[in-house]
């Protein structure tokens, strides 16, 4: 067992062992969960202790086609191809990171389905690292739409309202109708070149019209996971309406998927078309960075504040990622990184007060920093992170990604650079409105501080952001092969 | 020395099954030969022993179930285990070959499933007709010989076979009006097109003179000096394909010739829904498979061309239609109408690959739907009524989450794979069906296909929404899932779930058998 496979079926051990407890014992089912994603993360660690930053190579192969592997017919047994490198190795991380966190946050506040809900993120964690670990163009599709049903299931029965019905409803379709034509788009690849196995592709040529195509095909599918904005608008429904640890999920993993498709797809195979709809990535991108910065500020749901500056930040990646140059891909997946940290701990602040309160409207919050200072403390914290004060890990990708955009763009960094203006005003008249001023207290009539749990799942957010910000070399490390040897076979 | 005889006895029976002596032929036709036997045997068992006044007139329905099971299980086994695999048999009037080899188990196989799963509903019903299921093992066997037809003539007895003891059956409840008009419906209506269907065949056979598959092809492809100049002959023979055409997309309930399916569908038993909706397909596309691809393989340019629109058809309606439909049975009629059209988009393709892809969606099709049907034929109760109607509208999907979850997940699973959905075997059928006509250049095709399998997915889905999120307008549970069904659901959803680990051995078999028929 390589630790790439022990990765992928330690979460389906523990969902296998979940399968035979009886629903009765919550408390135990709980702890068999959380063990499992622990232990999961800890091996996750030691994919990063023993990885070797001195290679652009694809690291901890693991294969698990049968013997007739050699034959030349693929599409019969799909080439079960895992690997790691540079790239991949910090989502899978911050996957298995995650999972705990999502396991705890709803330690006491989901009551009903328990065990079903155990094993609904115990699947969407494996299927998350299989995402992006796989090394086969078809099966990184199947693992992409695999996501769904998971997701499905924990936006629409662990959703908190009626309309979270519609939000699973809109998030399916949407990603669904996206995806086919990658789909197809993935078919024509297979029957041109005989194959889906990635580092043969990387190796492949495509004509131009073709590459056009397929570069049109993909990013239909990603640029409905990551959002860009005519497609953003299942984000806010889904998030408003999913459960405090699916919003998790989808703030920090989900959404990665888009741009991690970029990176890992549409750029290097299609270097040509990559060149050739730069423009209009920009485009869409400054617009969404300016449009969902200005919606934020009249946002009124916490969630939905939060989403739409996700939406922000996402296009600010791939904005880096089409920067083309080593300052702004590294700087989008540290930026992607920082992200998936700073925004899942929000949405925790959030399902703190939902907890507590039942309401997520602006309007009755107020005066939290009197009541309940250590949130306030660590909601602030998560704020200025998220505005991208120095010092934040934020900071480090948003500088680099603008970086390697006015290298390229100097007119698309300085439109993209408002957006990090609107970003401190949306997020200072957040933190305005729900820390400071007199509190309401015919609204909000009992006051308690963050609970030990959720103090310490916390706890590990304020670290790694700092550390990110502080000493980002660990990181930067890991990438640089990877992402210099991206560039260099690109163009 | 013994293995001396041994082997010498096996080259000798490899190398005489080879020849065209009718003697032979029997022993190749065993499968067939027993389940005929073993249906007259169940007519003559039934009919003496429910008239007999000494048993005091038992009811013999489950017996007799229970005994078809036994002979279908043993016709499976004398097929797999039959010593010939390549014979043209009776004067060029059957054929046996792999492809037939494969349709006959699928045909068995899901025969065997739907018998085995409305055993509990008829019991429930009860349906005391034992003629019912012998019927059924009858057509089964009509069916049979359907596939294996090379000939014009087997073929049109052959779907006569099965024809007539569909609109028996399906007519089977005779004190409920639907099913009666369902039985006239069917009747009427496969009346019809199979009189399309023999007219096309005399068409062909008048200006050729020639009924058999082979003897056909060979003349469109080299051809008598006669037919491959006489101005009349060779669009007179395409006339009588379009014909044929025709009679098989009436049959198969394609687009334009669907409008009797989903009446009928719906007015019969669900168990007979069940045996319509799934068995007679893999029969039918697979002569029909034959028949283009070694008699009219020269005439692909129209065939396409009809299977295309039909295809097309067949999708968009079957997505949209059943968009709006409140009955689930109604509901599944449309939905296997738009699964006849990635069937015909396979077909439409020309090519192996696209033989290869519609006989995966074909076996997944079937599994899908043996799922479907046998979480349909659950025993239901409503409590206010104190009878044990049947689940009629898909708002009776409500609530099954919290009182039957198991169930309810399974059924959740096998909406998904409908919806191609990936992890599960639907997707994988209907990839490879995709991949197949981008690589006979169908593009148009591929791309409809896709965006309607994403139309599907809004009520395939809706039916998991109603069954998770949405309270009851009148209350109503299942009763505990009868075993035979249990065991039907298992296996077809363990089938569901895990086939996208190793599809390797359906995939090697669907391209051998694509290969008998091409080459």
């Amino acid at each position: 067992m390589s630790l790439i496979s022990t990765l992928l079926f330690l979460p389906l051990v523990g969902v296998f062992i979940l399968l035979f407890v009886p629903n009765w014992k919550i408390q135990f089912i709980r702890r068999i969960a959380l063990n499992t994603s622990l232990l999961t993360f800890l091996i996750s660690l030691l994919l990063w202790i023993e990885f070797d930053s001195g290679t652009a190579r694809f690291q901890f192969l693991e294969t698990f086609t049968g013997s007739n592997s050699t034959s030349g017919f693929s599409f019969s047994s799909f080439n079960f191809l895992f690997g790691v490198d540079g790239i991949s190795l910090f989502f899978i991380i911050l996957t298995t990171f995650l999972i705990p966190i999502c396991i705890l946050v709803s330690w006491t506040s989901i009551q009903a389905y328990v065990k079903e809900y155990c094993i609904a993120f115990l699947i969407l964690e494996s299927f998350m690292i299989a995402v992006f670990s796989v090394l086969d163009l078809l099966l990184f599709y199947v693992f992409f739409e695999s996501v769904l049903i998971p997701m499905f299931v924990i936006i629409g029965v662990w959703g908190s309202r009626e309309r979270k019905i519609r939000a699973a409803y809109q998030f399916f379709l949407y990603t669904l109708l996206g995806s086919v034509f990658m789909l197809l788009a993935i078919l024509l690849i297979y029957f041109q070149t005989g194959t889906t196995d990635l580092e043969i592709l990387y190796c492949s040529n495509f004509s131009e019209t073709r590459q056009i195509f397929l570069w049109l095909a993909f990013f239909a599918s990603f640029a409905v996971k990551v959002p860009m904005v005519p497609v953003h608008i299942w984000l806010p429904e889904a998030h408003v309406e999913a459960p405090t640890a699916g919003s998790v999920i989808l703030a920090g993993i989900l959404l990665k998927l888009g741009t991690y498709g970029f990176l890992r797809f549409s750029i290097p195979l299609f270097p040509f078309a990559t060149f050739y709809f730069t423009p209009l990535i920009y485009t869409m991108s400054v617009i969404a960075i300016i449009y969902t910065s200005l919606t934020t500020l009249r946002q009124i749901d916490l969630k939905k504040i939060i989403a739409y500056s996700s939406v922000a930040h996402m296009n600010f990646v791939t904005l880096g990622l089409f920067s083309l140059n080593t300052q702004g891909i590294e700087g989008s997946i540290l930026l992607m990184l920082s992200h998936g940290l700073v925004s899942p701990a929000l949405f925790l602040c959030v399902g703190f007060l939902y907890d507590r309160h039942k309401t997520r409207l602006l309007r009755y919050y107020a005066g939290c920093g009197r009541t309940m200072p250590l949130f306030a403390l660590l909601f602030v914290f998560f704020t200025m992170a998220n505005m991208s004060l120095p010092g934040t890990s934020s900071f480090i990708g948003e500088f680099l990604v603008l970086t390697g955009t006015y290298q390229n763009n100097s007119f698309v960094a300085f439109l993209a650079a408002t957006g990090m203006v609107l970003g401190a005003a949306y997020a200072l008249w957040l933190c305005n409105r729900l820390v400071y001023g007199v509190i309401k207290p015919h609204f909000i009539n009992e006051w308690s501080d963050v609970t030990r749990r959720e103090f310490w799942m916390l706890v590990p957010f304020v670290v790694s952001i700092i550390w990110m910000g502080v000493y980002p070399e660990p990181f930067l490390d890991v990438l640089h092969c990877s992402v210099s040897n991206l560039i260099s076979h690109g163009m | 020395m013994v293995f001396n005889i041994h082997d010498d006895s096996l080259i000798t029976l490899s190398t005489t099954y080879k020849t065209f002596l009718f003697d032979n032929d029997f022993q190749s036709l065993l499968p067939e030969i027993f389940l005929i036997t073993a249906g007259i045997f169940l007519v003559v068992y039934g009919v003496i022993f429910s008239t007999s006044k000494d048993k005091n007139y038992p009811l013999l329905l489950t017996n007799i179930s229970w005994l078809s099971l036994l002979a279908c299980v043993f016709t499976f086994l004398l097929l797999v285990n039959s010593p010939v695999q390549n014979a043209l048999l009776f004067y060029n009037t059957l054929v046996i070959d792999d492809f037939t080899t494969f349709i006959k188990g699928l045909i068995l196989f899901s025969t065997f499933c739907c018998i085995f799963m409305s055993l509990d509903y008829i019991k429930q019903e009860s349906l005391n007709a034992f003629e019912t299921i012998i019927l059924l093992v009858l057509s089964t066997c009509g069916m049979l010989f359907l596939v294996s037809s090379a000939d014009f003539i087997s073929l049109y007895l052959a779907i006569e076979a099965q024809s007539l003891c569909f609109y028996v059956v399906a007519a089977l409840k005779r004190n409920s009006e639907f099913s009666t008009e369902a039985g006239l419906k069917y009747f009427l209506l496969g009346a019809f097109s199979s009189g399309l269907l023999l007219f096309g065949c005399s068409l062909i056979y008048g200006f050729t003179g020639v009924t058999n598959f082979s003897e056909l092809g060979r003349i469109f492809t080299g051809g008598t000096q006669e037919i491959l100049t006489s101005t009349t002959a060779l669009p007179a023979c395409e006339l009588g394909m379009v014909f044929l055409l025709v009679g098989f997309l009436f049959k198969i309930t394609a687009v334009p010739f669907h409008m009797w399916s989903p009446d009928v569908y719906e007015g019969a038993p669900t168990p007979i829904t069940a045996f319509f909706l799934i068995v007679p397909k893999a029969a039918l596309f697979g002569v029909f498979l034959r028949i283009f691809f070694e008699s009219f393989y020269d005439f692909i340019l129209p065939w396409q061309k009809i299977l295309l629109v039909s295809s097309i058809g067949s999708m968009i309606l079957g997505s949209v239609a059943a968009l709006s439909q409140t009955r689930i049975k109604r509901l599944l009629a449309y939905s296997s109408i738009g699964h006849v059209g990635y069937l015909l988009a396979g077909f439409a393709c020309g090519t192996i690959e696209g033989i290869q892809a519609l006989m995966i969606y074909l076996f997944v099709y079937v599994f899908m739907n043996i799922n479907m049907f046998a979480f349909l034929l659950c025993g239901m109760r409503r409590e206010h009524l104190q009878t044990v109607p049947r689940m009629k509208y898909i708002s009776d999907l409500a609530y099954l989450a919290k009182t039957n979850p198991i169930l309810a997940l399974t059924f959740t699973i096998t909406m998904f794979s409908m919806a191609g959905i990936p992890p599960l075997a639907g997707f994988y059928s209907k990839a490879y069906l995709f991949f197949a006509a981008m690589s006979s250049n169908l593009y148009v095709l591929a791309i409809i296909g896709v965006l309607c399998s994403v139309l599907s997915c809004f009520y395939y889905i809706r039916l998991v929404k109603i069954m998770y999120f949405e309270g009851p307008k009148n209350w109503c549970s299942f009763t505990r899932v009868p075993l035979e069904n249990a065991i039907t659901l298992a296996i077809t959803l363990f089938f569901i779930l895990f086939f996208m680990l190793y599809p390797t051995p359906l995939h090697l078999i669907t391209h051998k058998i694509a290969l008998t028929l091409c080459l």
